[in-house]
């Protein structure tokens, strides 16, 4: 008896050892559930509307915020003085937040349409006084093509494509389309050597927990000197928040050109919907012809950029489907074999945070490390913004990339929205990522569909 | 062993024959019968839905254009009651809202809200060309179904054919004319190539490249009806009422309003049911489930019947008729909670092919 006593006692210290030096981050992989791509803030839908449900856990109180924001970014802003939703313009890129963010989503890569989920920035040579870029006269950082009646939008867009044929080693080919800009009808004359590029609306789910990343993690992954000799430098963006009067580091826009979730939407409603608010006062349309010379600013309630930025910060992230899928698991070893991994950053943990519980301290799977990447030419903009130079970009966040066919009927891919297939926006990385591109391309065929396979199922 | 398993097979078919709850279909293989709903579906509500729609904008068209060559108040009210009728149908159609009219912006397109007045006034006032290609171009809030009823109805219908000038006819004449040519789209993206989104419904599963599995579309089905249950429950019907402010109304000048909410819980009713004789989603749930099934059902029926306790235009009901439309949007927030609670659980227990 004394012995077995021995024997329970050592297990039980043994059990309670282990169980103490078993710290979170040790727990084996095997130990988590690979569809939970948002960690606790996983919802399970494949369907158009995936991207649009609230992460769990919301008290009744948060809830209601998040429906009047759901509610807020889908109204359609009319001409003022109106009743409801006044002051859209007078210039304008599109009418509300879905118009674009389809299904919170992507859209249609096309501009100055009422379908159109695109612009296009500009700006000069040179930087302003924060690092940022420098504002083309009489047309700001941003074109508008589109303006209320009596009004003419700042230029007139329009996109054509040609083709540029991609061949394998093996043999077979694929047919990219490469885009060129054109602006016509400007307002007043474009000043010279202005810059231009073309941004498609990102989906906007899950940016709460891109949000709730910690600066140290996001830093953790630059390697600016490319000190591991990979090919692979990884650059921080520091952007002007003009809410605050600080400069922080880039999360949001294509670029890593916006600091926080607030920022992005209130700088959206002011420019691409035309509508002032707290944080960003002025009409976009300030000191031009344009101006509607109302005194109704800020045009959109306080409370309700408030709900509309909660809307986004507590949008869930789909989980992954297939993931048993023995070509699946396979193309994700081959994902990280040619280290698309080492941009696209498979698993990230949020910090902690005790104002947004349901986003605190969850191990997530965004496949990006938020920084900034040498793209190559192919991709370039040519336009700096902030430390971004002309041909980096933020590595684009990859979940729920395998349902954009689901949320947007006809999936688009990329900045500008070129590619039309995941195998047409592998093929377009350069830079940074052309090593890795290459080594795709010298996959069989059958690698190279598990691979996209492997994509189709975030 | 023989004898055992026959034993078994006999024991079991005796259970599954006994096994019957009241009015439960058993006798129709459940993955035939899954196909079968989804057949009906695409055939009956949706295809014939689109089809009708596409006639109802054809009707309107033509009350229009009656209008504009002979304006009267007699043809201003036969132009009223086609705007209405194809109302009806298109709220109805809500019921379904997934595929072609939300990938390629129908619905934008023709049902934007609210009316852009001081844009719609400029535009009338102005010389500008009003064709049908100056319309396209224009912004959402100027297209549609609402500018059409702002001239023909007026501030609470009350418009007269006299008080209608050339220029709002024209408007009139092409707005429908671009409506007649949405609708025809979103029809033809259903039934014929290039899209043909009836076949990816029906062959879900079986070679769609939309759908991989069947469980796909009917999540879609479902989730469209639970959709529309918190768009009217807890959009259209609540801003305005929390608010207590009229202008927050839909259709304030047809006075249409509450007969477009019901028209969207009549779209539920469609697809949950069937239509025409065809099979419904309640076939699949009363097969493993008549408690359930029964459960929608009187669900459906309470909130449709509900909305005629809201006798007055629903912007003088969110003053005067506050119990009752509370007592709807109950019912549909009821509703809606079954569908997202058990009937979505149960499309992923049941339906897994």
């Amino acid at each position: 008896m004394r012995k077995t006593g021995l024997v329970l006692s050592i297990t039980v210290l043994s059990i309670a050892v282990f169980t103490m030096c078993n710290k979170a981050s040790l727990f084996p992989e095997s130990g988590y559930d690979d569809r939970l791509s948002g960690g606790f803030a996983t919802v399970f839908d494949e369907t158009s509307k995936a991207f649009s449900h609230p992460v769990n856990g919301l008290s009744d109180h948060d809830a209601h915020i998040h429906e009047l924001g759901d509610a807020a970014f889908e109204q359609t802003f009319v001409t003022a003085p109106a009743p409801v939703n006044s002051g859209l313009g007078t210039i304008f890129n599109n009418v509300s937040c879905i118009s674009c963010h389809h299904n919170d989503g992507k859209g249609t890569p096309t501009l100055g349409f009422t379908t159109s989920s695109m612009l296009l920035r500009i700006s000069i040579p040179g930087i302003d006084t924060h690092g940022g870029p420098l504002d083309a006269p009489g047309f700001g950082t941003q074109l508008q093509d589109q303006a209320i009646f009596g009004k003419q939008p700042e230029v007139n867009t329009s996109i054509n494509y040609s083709d540029k044929i991609v061949t394998y080693p093996d043999g077979s080919s694929v047919v990219l389309r490469n885009p060129s800009y054109t602006i016509t009808n400007s307002y007043i004359p474009l000043p010279a050597g202005y810059m231009i590029s073309p941004r498609m609306a990102p989906p906007v789910f899950g940016a709460g927990l891109l949000e709730n990343i910690p600066e140290s993690t996001i830093l953790s992954f630059a390697d600016e000197n490319d000190a591991n000799g990979d090919g692979i430098s990884g650059k921080p963006n520091y952007v002007y928040n003009s809410y605050s009067g600080k400069t922080e580091l880039g999360r949001f826009g294509l670029k890593a050109n916006n600091p926080n979730i607030l920022l992005q939407v209130a700088g959206a409603y002011q420019q691409d919907i035309g509508i002032t608010n707290y944080v960003f006062k002025n009409e976009s349309s300030a000191g031009q012809s344009q101006s509607d010379g109302l005194n109704d600013d800020p045009e959109l309630p306080d409370s309700i950029l408030n709900a509309v930025a909660f809307y986004v910060r507590t949008l869930a992230v789909p989980a992954r489907r297939n993931t048993t899928d023995p070509d699946v698991m396979a193309g994700e070893k081959i994902f990280t074999q040619i280290n698309c991994s080492g941009c696209h950053k498979p698993t990230v943990q949020t910090g902690v945070n005790v104002a947004y519980p349901y986003l605190s301290n969850q191990r997530i799977h965004p496949y990006t490390d938020l920084l900034l990447h040498d793209m190559g030419d192919a991709l370039a903009d040519n336009r700096p913004d902030f430390l971004a130079t002309g041909k980096e970009w933020r590595t684009a966040p990859l979940w729920g990339i395998g349902l954009f066919q689901k949320t947007n009927g006809v999936p688009f891919y990329l900045h500008d929205g070129r590619a039309r297939t995941l195998e047409e926006a592998i093929l377009w990385h350069g830079g940074e990522a052309e090593k890795s591109k290459q080594q795709f391309m010298q996959l069989s065929q059958s690698d190279r569909s598990k691979l996209i396979k492997f994509l189709n199922s975030l | 062993m023989k004898r055992n398993c026959f034993i078994i097979f006999i024991s079991t078919a005796l259970s599954i024959s006994c096994n019957k709850a009241p009015g439960t279909i058993v006798t129709e293989d459940f993955s035939v019968l899954e196909q079968t709903v989804l057949n009906d579906f695409t055939n009956n509500v949706a295809l014939n839905s689109y089809l009708n729609l596409s006639v109802k904008a054809t009707v309107l068209n033509t009350a229009l254009q009656n209008l504009d060559a002979n304006t009267t108040d007699a043809n201003l009210s036969i132009a009223r009651q086609a705007w209405k009728d194809m109302r009806t149908v298109w709220e109805q159609s809500e019921g379904f809202l997934f595929g072609p009219v939300e990938d390629n912006d129908y619905d934008p397109n023709m049902d934007t809200w609210p009316t852009d007045y001081i844009q719609m006034d400029s535009l009338l006032a102005s010389g500008n060309t009003l064709d049908v290609s100056d319309i396209q171009n224009l912004t959402l809030s100027l297209r549609g179904f609402h500018p059409i009823e702002y001239i023909i109805f007026g501030n609470q219908g009350s418009k007269t054919a006299a008080q209608l000038t050339a220029r709002q006819k024209l408007y009139m004449r092409n707005l429908s004319t671009d409506i007649m040519g949405t609708c025809n789209d979103l029809y033809l993206s259903w039934s014929s190539a290039p899209v043909n989104f009836a076949q990816h419904v029906i062959t879900a599963g079986k070679g769609s490249t939309k759908y991989a599995k069947r469980q796909e579309v009917y999540m879609a089905i479902v989730g469209a009806l639970s959709g529309i249950c918190e768009e009217v429950g807890e959009g259209k019907m609540k801003e305005p009422f929390d608010a207590k402010d009229p202008q927050l109304v839909e259709s304030p000048y047809s006075g249409n309003s509450t007969t477009d909410f019901k028209n969207n819980i009549i779209g539920i009713r469609n697809v949950y049911m069937g239509v025409n004789g065809g099979k419904g989603l309640k076939d699949l749930v009363a097969a493993k489930n008549k408690s359930l099934d029964n459960t929608i059902q009187s669900q459906i029926a309470a909130a449709i019947n509900s909305f005629d306790n809201i006798t007055q235009p629903y912007e003088d009901a969110i003053i005067n008729q506050r119990t009752q439309i509370q007592q709807t949007m109950n019912l549909l927030g009821d509703l809606k909670e079954t569908i997202e609670n058990k009937l979505i659980p149960f499309i992923q227990q049941y339906i897994l092919d």
